[in-house]
């Protein structure tokens, strides 16, 4: 399967006489990861929100593949592979991480009144859920494709151990992961990450850009925005630097490093050289 | 009448409505909760004033003064210290609060029905004289309108003044915004929230005592009026008291402006009822029309989980002894709704109201409980149902032949379909608040122009049902009724499990994140609403069959409100609470005199504040303590080594943090139960590697724990053959004191509801 590029072209989004998003262009191909940055206020958060749909723009396209979504709703761009975590991990809180990361696994199909009359979308046949407990006890359960994808993820990010945990008891750390795991499961082209490294301490972060690197290689396209500039110029392939809402530098995080603008705006008088290491930049 | 003269007789009403609306705005500002029990408010004190001045003969100014200065405030100062005050300490959301004023607002209801009786009266006092004051020319208007008129001003004026310029006013909007910040710079949060609850209702009280005197005085029917004087905070989209007012006098003007006209046919029908109507119409226009309402805080009260009776989540894994551990209650349960099949006749035709109410609420538990949405319609619903399956029955309906009564029920039920999924449209948008007064609108609106007009509604008549020819007899009908509430419970069960389950389930609990991973947030809602009203109209159904008549009043719009609260009282995601609430309320209803039952679902839904979750919950916490104190008996809890407490204060979650260290509960034999309980759930995670193994020192029974572990023991050992095999290996059959999990086979069966952790323990 091909995975598809997302592009943005031209967007612009004005809240009265403030324009927050100025003529915004982007491309995040899969297999890469792109980096967003700038200072409080660039126009960051709004521009992750017009992709993810919950804002639509004034003007412009934001484009997945060969498909224009930009007026579609949250949801039906998830379906088509546009995936997003948010700033504050957003798990369900009563339902174990399993229960999660199916709910992300299952998400292509829609036909929800099929379950109101008994009838099981899980597993291959269309069997009803008594006759599939059964079939369970008896350790005969077939194992569908979207349980398979759900315990992949869950074995590959080392969350086996709580697989039947209610996720709403996990702290802070755990809801990152889970939540990047239920994202996973959605098998995004691209996936959109809002902060993902706030909350988390120095060692959970290094890990995290480990299993981006991963996700990546794997083919999936990852933007990330983050205040983090440690964790960006770290992982990513491609950074865009943005402030009052325009795109003032883009291309190789050397090069943005590099930028006269990126650095006198947004990476002050931080060395740029110690950038990596410094916390300034907040 | 000039348009003139009907404007200036609209204007009374208007200004009665302003006030109300001021009233509202007062409390909504102040404290963040919109008090939906304005009307029950204003109605109490209506009828205080009105016994005062018929019964007790006091002068009417005095009867006015104690009635406004004393009592209506003392309701107000009442309510904030005993109910609202505990919900913004814990910070409980706006739901919360929400469902916190419907209780209040069945428990006033509850005092003037006891008190009073439900019947009306036409004896209302008012306070002004019934005089007039010349205009010019010929034109008049009303003493009592100028003098509403002049209050409204001063109110407003002396409101605006006090929210904008003084000290005070920044207090409140310090505590609004932020109660704990602002108790913090020494700002007195309590002191302004009683202030505003105070304010609050006594413009509620002197809204009911206004009103009373222009219309009947009946407890559901005052205040359902005020109600719908909703619709100008809507207006005011709960900000600007200056369109709050401006709306008020608006629509009464207009609605008054329209008795100029006369119609005929169906369309003069329509404006016969929009005459006395056009406020609970315009609530629904300007709720589908108004965008956003100006929430006060995050505007979190589409976060429905606090309604959850499940609330604390089981702790560590979920295992299959969750699923096993209801069947014990769902067999008394059956049992208990077979037993009117015993009854002498006239106590199973009480009866008879149980499966049809429990089916109404079950339609509730799906849209609020299972996918948090807050509706307020069901009545709409039911009421819809039920004339559809009449009309079906009689032949009356668009032309169809007459359908036999039994499949004439369920094909009414299913016509209810469209009319949720339209419903259901105003909820993909809206959440919380407006939802739930959209909700209410629609099953008001409803209620006004179908169920209580002569065309829809009368002449209609109940056949016995028969099945194959044969007429069912009382208990067939009852039976039917059962099957009906399994069919009902059956839907509630494929909607709670599975993809379907999850996917809703995900959307109750963040619907955000539900979208995010592609989750169908809008056609799961519609699907919820549909599904919902499907049900709601079969119970409805039902419920005019076991009462043998159609009355409006069973499905008046102030139902709804009562049956939302006490669906949430018994816990609002819990179908076996909806059928304990069902039960609950007829048997009170036969047991005491009419209106009891609103009375006690008011004292149970004011108890919320301190018991969230509902009763549900409740009973649950209960069945986890007395199983761990029959294991504390069956274990000697002083003999227990203590379990390392691992203290990851991020791990705590929601357990309170307090008892989480100490583990010191107060109850003799429950705390080391509960400590290890405690210790097993935070050594979860991360996970520490001997879980299952057992702690240093193996506890010891105690000798009635042992007593009771060696019954069992011979007890299994008779009776099944691999018992016989183990007492083959231990002929003594003797009660060993080290068994590993004694408390395994708790015969009592509440032991299966024990905390997870339990096995590990021991």
């Amino acid at each position: 399967m091909s995975r598809h590029v997302l592009q943005v072209v031209g967007l612009v989004r004005r809240y009265g006489g403030l324009t927050a998003v100025d003529h915004v262009d982007l491309v995040a191909p899969p297999g890469m990861i792109t980096g967003l940055i700038g200072p409080n206020g660039a126009g960051k958060s709004t521009l992750f929100s017009l992709l993810t749909g919950v804002e639509q723009p004034d003007e412009g396209k934001v484009v997945l593949g060969s498909t224009d979504i930009t007026r579609m709703r949250p949801d039906i761009r998830s379906r088509r592979g546009l995936v997003q975590t948010f700033q504050v991990p957003s798990l369900f809180p009563t339902l174990t991480v399993a229960d999660n990361l199916l709910v992300g696994a299952e998400n292509r199909r829609r036909d929800y009144a099929g379950g109101l009359l008994g009838l099981s979308a899980q597993g291959q046949g269309r069997i009803s859920h008594s006759a599939e407990r059964v079939l369970e006890r008896l350790g005969l359960a077939p194992k569908g494709p979207v349980t398979q994808i759900v315990e992949e993820v869950l074995d590959s990010l080392g969350l086996s151990d709580v697989r039947d945990t209610i996720a709403g008891t996990l702290p802070t750390g755990a809801l990152r992961l889970v939540e990047f795991a239920r994202a996973l499961c959605a098998r995004p082209d691209i996936l959109l990450l809002d902060e993902p490294a706030s909350g988390l301490d120095s060692e959970e972060t290094a890990k995290l850009s480990q299993l981006l690197r991963r996700t990546a290689a794997g083919g999936v396209g990852i933007v990330i925005v983050d205040h983090d500039v440690d964790l960006v110029f770290s992982v990513v392939d491609q950074v865009y630097a943005m402030v009052g809402g325009r795109v003032v530098a883009s291309g190789d995080p050397e090069t943005v490093r590099n930028d006269p603008t990126v650095r006198s705006v947004y990476l002050a008088q931080a060395p740029l050289a110690a950038a990596g290491h410094s916390r300034e930049a907040h | 009448m000039t348009s003139i003269d009907l404007a200036l007789a609209g204007v009374s009403l208007g200004a009665i409505t302003a006030l109300s609306g001021i009233g509202l705005l007062v409390t909504y500002r102040t404290n963040g909760v919109l008090n939906l029990a304005q009307g029950g408010i204003a109605t109490l004190v209506a009828y205080v004033f009105r016994e005062m001045v018929v019964e007790w003969n006091l002068p009417i100014w005095l009867a006015a003064v104690i009635s406004l200065a004393v009592v209506s405030p003392g309701i107000g100062l009442l309510l904030e210290r005993l109910v609202f005050r505990p919900l913004a300490r814990r910070r409980a959301s706006a739901a919360e609060s929400l469902v916190a004023s419907l209780g209040v607002l069945v428990l006033s209801l509850g005092i003037t029905a006891g008190i009073w009786g439900l019947g009306s009266r036409s004896d209302a006092p008012s306070i002004f004289p019934n005089s007039s004051v010349q205009l010019f020319g010929d034109t008049r208007i009303g003493a009592d309108a100028l003098a509403e008129l002049v209050m409204v001003i001063v109110f407003a004026g002396v409101i605006g003044v006090i929210a904008a310029r003084t000290a005070f006013g920044r207090q409140i909007r310090a505590v609004v915004d932020a109660r704990q910040l602002a108790e913090l710079s020494g700002v007195p949060a309590d002191k302004v929230a009683a202030a505003g609850w105070a304010a609050g209702t006594t413009m509620a009280g002197l809204t009911g005592i206004l009103l009373a005197p222009r219309f009947q005085l009946t407890p559901y029917g005052l205040t359902l009026l005020v109600l719908e004087t909703f619709a100008v905070v809507v207006a005011a989209r709960l900000s600007s008291m200056t369109v709050a007012v401006l709306t008020a006098l608006g629509i009464a003007i207009l609605q008054s402006e329209l008795k100029q006209f006369t119609l005929h046919g169906d369309a003069g029908q329509i404006l016969t009822v929009l005459q006395s109507n056009l406020f609970i119409v315009a609530l629904l226009v300007l709720l589908l029309a108004v965008p956003k309402l100006r929430e006060l805080g995050s505007g979190d009260s589409g976060a429905t989980t606090s309604f959850s009776s499940r609330d604390a989540p089981p702790s560590g894994r979920v295992s299959g002894v969750r699923l096993r551990r209801d069947y014990l209650g769902k067999l008394g349960g059956g049992a208990l709704l077979l037993a009117p099949l015993t009854f002498a006749p006239s106590d199973l035709r009480s009866a008879f109201m149980v499966p049809a109410l429990a089916l109404i609420f079950l339609s509730m538990v799906i849209v609020t409980g299972y996918s948090g949405q807050l509706s307020l319609g069901a009545a709409g619903f039911a009421g819809l149902g039920a004339l559809l399956s009449l009309k079906l029955a009689n032949g009356d309906l668009f032309g169809l032949p007459a359908m036999p009564g039994i499949a004439s029920m369920f094909v009414g039920a299913l016509l209810v379909a469209p009319i949720g999924l339209i419903t259901g449209y105003p909820a993909i948008r809206r959440r919380g608040l407006t939802l739930a007064l959209t909700t209410f609108a629609v099953g008001a609106v409803v209620s006004r122009f179908v169920f209580e007009q002569p065309t829809f509604a009368t002449g209609l008549y109940l056949d016995p049902l028969t099945l194959f020819g044969w007429e069912l007899s009382e208990k067939a009908f009852y039976v039917f009724e059962l099957i009906c509430l399994g069919i009902g419970l059956l839907v509630v069960r494929n909607l709670h499990q599975g993809r379907l389950g999850r996917a809703l389930l995900a959307l109750r609990d963040h619907s955000e994140g539900a979208a995010a991973v592609g989750v169908d947030v809008r056609n799961l809602k519609l699907l919820a609403f549909t599904v919902s009203s499907v049900i709601a109209g079969l119970g409805g159904t039902l419920l005019v069959h076991s009462s043998y008549s159609f009355s409006a009043d069973d499905f008046a719009p102030l139902q709804s409100l009562l049956w939302f609260t006490a669906v949430v009282v018994f816990g609002a995601d819990s179908a076996a609470g909806a059928i304990v609430a069902a039960a609950f309320m007829v048997t009170i209803d036969v047991l005491a005199p009419a209106g009891s039952s609103t009375l006690a679902i008011g004292i149970l839904a004011l108890a919320l504040g301190w018991m969230p979750g509902g009763l549900a919950s409740a009973v649950r916490g209960m069945l986890r303590l007395l199983a761990q104190y029959l294991a504390d008996s069956f274990v000697d809890p002083n003999q227990r080594a203590p379990r390392p407490v691992p203290v990851r204060i991020s791990a705590v979650g929601h357990l309170p943090a307090t008892t989480g260290i100490t583990g010191i509960t107060g109850l003799p034999g429950i705390g080391s139960t509960l400590r290890a309980a405690r210790a097993g759930h935070y050594a979860r995670w991360p996970l520490s590697g001997n879980q299952d193994g057992l702690p240093a020192g193996a506890p010891r029974l105690t000798p009635f724990g042992a007593g009771l572990v060696g019954m069992v023991q011979q007890y299994a050992a008779t009776q099944t053959a691999g018992a016989r095999r183990r007492q083959a290996t231990d002929p003594a059959g003797a009660p060993r004191p080290t068994l590993p999990r004694p408390a395994g086979p708790t015969p009592t069966g509440a032991g299966a509801e024990a905390h997870p952790a339990e096995g590990g323990r021991a």
